[in-house]
């Protein structure tokens, strides 16, 4: 009792004096030495029993009440949660949080509470009592900083690599085909646009009832729709805009947009084009990708794994899917990218976080390399095994339960990991960061299907049907620069938003004629917008990252 | 022959005090009140919740015309007169959401007072109880379910994989193809309009049903000495009999003109029939409350509130010139 009282009363001086420094902007570039001292010695006293509320700007299910990784964290660390998932629309959540100022403790990044100040800032936080992350985010220290104040508000989850990078799966944009389809047209390699659909309308000659194409643009999963021209044109994943010479524009008015939803248009006169793809909400496309019906679609892997996921408990592994990076002419690949640092996605510790100290602590110690190979391998002999040259591998039936969401839920902590500080590539000891980037692991893992396919295609993982990325550009990705709330930059892209969810679908199911006619009009009311207000911010937002983000 | 005359009591005491309960006739003075003191007393509580709960809120709308930003105080807020409310009303999506509430407020309230006053003329006209009420259980039973579920239920019958609505009009020979019902905007008004009538239709006709029970039989017999047939009465005895309800409902349902829903129209509505299907809250919701503009948002509710206190007052004028119950 009188402990808990002491170690309040400090830890509570501690926030305020991190307060203090940090609203008098105390620099904290140059004093990283004084924090190296701190040991995980001086963690170990904070073992009573504390339980941060978190929350997770995702949905998700609520580990089981005997989840193994939280009780080993509890016993470890005395730390317990209270989580909350999103459930329904994140911005209306955001919404009320900030109009209430009702904030858990832990919340996953978001620009909008950034706007709205719900989070403390972490340098000197981190300077003083965390020295794993010190460490960790050392070599992007200036990029994990807010562009408007120069704080850091939140603690990135991905992007932070050491060691190799290795990613035998590849989650990014492409152009999917089925690999059954793939398999009875002789494993084709599709370059260019009239390839891929050439390949679509000759499967679905021969099996009607398949879905030849598929798209999706609901709610703020617009991109499967929005995002092809800027790939196909050659350019990495920036959003709205493609970037020449560090200057940005937008594409949507463009002819490489024009390109490519003309040929939407003609493969849906075709028949080709599900015809209730633009009507369908985000669970309706899932369910259509997870019937194994659909042949192909342009979309990102991680939107549409969820079907996948489906697809291979259901054993039907014949359905999932390959991308391939298809090319206008004279374009050069870059649909695969070097993760960029998440800026404003991981966690944050809010205004309201009682405190914020132990949470630091708490987060320093989770990112020590045991840990992390437990949060991300699991435990020892249980989930993995080790090699007599120390590699990880996991033994069949330890694979066969790490697939299923029920023993997920009981011994893993998937979704609050993903907002949680992570180690990426390799570990001291080589070992890939988790089972799915161990190179053997991963081809062990395949099914013999999935071996196959890869062995006719004479390539040993998914992300080697594209090129390896080239160096990221400083700025990237454009999508990240923070429009202020209610700036006419932020109308601009919200209006241009609505006129691509409006008009896109409308030029795509008009008769081959009238496109030329929606299609002018959807250009003449893009031109009504304050575009150039929308471009003058991601330029100035690309301009401060060159300055700011330069590592010395 | 006794309304006429408490009419014109009313009226004269209503110069006096503007409070008159026209059922007893007596005017709100001191001496009543004192009399009446645990009815007061009783009425307390709820004149503070209205209070708290309705007007100082009102406080809340000096936002639209600050460039409000919640984290900062009071004297902090950046004060802009009248832009929210010049961008709304040079916004073009504003005009056009505009027209879609009150389009698809309108048909909700011709169609859901139509049906409804048809709805109960039909079950008073049933004979057999058990009959009566099972009709009545399942047509009032859809108002329980959240929108979200029947616009799930819509949306899954108007499909065209295999909603119930395409079948039904391929096997009847009306249509050749399914139709996309949710991808055109021209059927959009019509589907909401629909719903509506499906949701609401037995909630609308319970307070129907109750006027009519109110009626008083002898002047169905008196009806049915004089000749008239069970179309006659109907048209004589029970209509005007629940005008006076209808009346008040109509006034009150007119308050409510810019409130067209919702959750229906953000549910079904898509990238296609947006321009139909837009109604001001969701624009509030886009363009307010998500972009964090919440000025912007207040100044459309502050809008809407407007455009209300008039029309009730508008409506409740007209009633009165046309001799019927008000209700201010």
């Amino acid at each position: 009792m009188h402990k808990t009282a002491k170690r309040s009363a400090r830890a509570a001086a501690a926030g305020v004096l991190a307060l203090t420094l940090a609203l008098t902007g105390c620099s904290s570039n140059s004093n990283s030495s004084k924090g190296g001292s701190a040991s995980p010695a001086a963690n170990g006293d904070d073992k009573a029993p504390a339980t941060f509320s978190v929350f997770m700007a995702g949905p998700g299910q609520q580990p089981t009440a005997d989840n193994k990784i939280l009780k080993l964290i509890k016993e470890e660390t005395g730390v317990s949660f209270n989580m909350e998932f999103l459930v329904g629309d994140l911005q209306q959540k955001l919404g009320v949080m900030i109009a209430s100022g009702d904030y858990p403790d832990i919340m996953s990044g978001d620009d909008k509470l950034i706007n709205a100040k719900a989070y403390i800032p972490l340098e000197d936080l981190i300077e003083k009592y965390a020295p794993n992350l010190k460490k960790h985010y050392a070599d992007v220290w200036n990029q994990i900083k807010d562009e408007s104040d120069g704080h850091i508000y939140v603690l990135p989850a991905y992007g932070v690599y050491q060691g190799k990078i290795t990613e035998p799966t590849y989650q990014g944009p492409g152009f999917w085909l089925q690999k059954a389809v793939l398999e009875e047209m002789g494993y084709p390699t599709p370059k260019t646009l009239d390839e891929y659909f050439d390949i679509i309308a000759k499967y679905k000659e021969k099996h009607p009832d398949m879905i030849g194409f598929e798209s999706l643009n609901f709610d703020w999963r617009v991109f499967p729709l929005q995002n092809a021209p800027e790939h196909l044109a050659g350019h990495p994943n920036d959003g709205a805009v493609i970037v020449d010479n560090n200057k940005a524009q937008i594409f949507a008015d463009k002819d490489i947009s024009k390109t490519y939803y003309k040929k939407l248009n003609e493969i849906n006169a075709q028949g080709l084009m599900d015809k209730e793809a633009f009507v369908q909400n985000y669970d309706q496309y899932l369910a259509k990708i997870a019937s194994g019906k659909v042949i192909g679609m342009f979309d990102q892997h991680w939107n549409f794994q969820d079907g996948e996921t489906s697809l291979i408990s259901q054993g039907k592994i014949e359905n999932t899917y390959i991308g391939f990076p298809l090319l206008y002419d004279g374009a050069e690949e870059w649909y695969r990218d070097r993760g960029a640092v998440g800026t404003n996605r991981g966690f944050g510790i809010s205004i309201k976080a009682k405190d914020p100290v132990r949470i630091i602590k708490f987060l320093d110690q989770m990112i020590t390399e045991d840990w992390q190979k437990t949060l991300q391998w699991g435990v020892k002999g249980e989930d993995y095994e080790v090699n007599e040259d120390g590699s990880f591998y996991r033994t069949p039936e330890q694979r066969a339960n790490a697939d299923q969401t029920s023993w997920q839920l009981a011994n893993k902590i998937t979704t609050m990991q993903g907002s949680m500080p992570k180690i990426q590539g390799t570990y001291s000891d080589g070992n890939s960061d988790s089972p799915g980037t161990q190179p053997q692991e991963f081809f062990d893992s395949l099914k013999p299907y999935d071996q196959k396919i890869l062995k006719a295609y004479n390539k040993k993982s998914w992300s080697e049907f594209f090129k390896e990325p080239k160096e990221n550009n400083i700025y990237f990705p454009a999508y990240s620069i923070v429009l202020k709330d209610g700036s006419a930059a932020q109308l601009a892209q919200s209006k241009l938003n609505d006129l691509q969810v409006k008009f896109l679908p409308k030029a795509i199911m008009a008769s081959p004629d009238e496109f030329e006619e929606v299609w002018t009009d959807y250009v003449n009311q893009i031109h009504k917008l304050d575009i150039k207000a929308y471009e003058d911010r991601i330029n100035e937002g690309i301009q401060q990252r060159i300055e700011k983000w330069s590592v010395k | 022959m006794s309304d006429a005359v408490l009419d014109k009591q009313v009226k004269k005491q209503k110069t006096r005090n503007r409070r008159v309960d026209p059922e007893i006739g007596v005017s709100l003075s001191w001496k009543t009140l004192k009399i009446q003191k645990q009815l007061v007393l009783m009425s307390v509580p709820i004149a503070i919740y209205l209070l708290i709960f309705n007007y100082v809120p009102i406080w809340g709308w000096l936002m639209a015309f600050q460039n409000y930003r919640p984290a900062l105080s009071f004297g902090q807020q950046e004060w802009v007169g009248l832009q929210q409310f010049r961008f709304l009303f040079a916004d073009e999506t504003f005009l056009m959401v505009l027209r879609n509430t009150v389009a698809m407020s309108f048909i909700n309230l011709v169609l859901g007072t139509v049906t409804a006053i048809g709805l109960a003329l039909l079950l008073n006209e049933i004979k057999v109880k058990f009959f009566k009420r099972i009709v009545q259980s399942i047509s009032y039973l859809p108002h329980f379910l959240s929108w979200v579920i029947a616009a799930g239920i819509v949306a899954t019958s108007l499909s065209i994989d295999d909603g119930i609505v395409n079948i039904v009009l391929m096997k009847l020979h009306i249509i050749q193809e399914p139709i996309m019902w949710l991808s055109e905007g021209k059927y959009f008004w019509g589907i909401v309009g629909a719903s509506n009538v499906w949701k609401e239709v037995g909630w609308g006709t319970i307070i129907y049903l109750a006027a009519i029970t109110s009626i008083d039989p002898s002047l169905y017999e008196a009806a049915s000495i004089d000749g008239a047939k069970r179309f006659q009465k109907m048209r004589y005895v029970t209509l005007p009999g629940i005008k006076a309800t209808f009346v008040i409902l109509l006034i009150m349902n007119i308050g409510h003109i810019l409130d067209a829903g919702f959750e229906l129209q953000y549910l079904l509505g898509n990238g296609l029939t947006v321009d139909w299907s837009q109604t001001i809250d969701i624009f509030v919701l886009k363009y307010g409350i998500s972009m964090g503009n919440y000025s912007l948002a207040t100044a459309a509710g502050i809008f809407k509130t407007i455009v209300s206190v008039v029309l009730v007052f508008i409506a409740n004028y007209i009633a009165k010139r046309l001799g019927e119950e008000r209700l201010i």
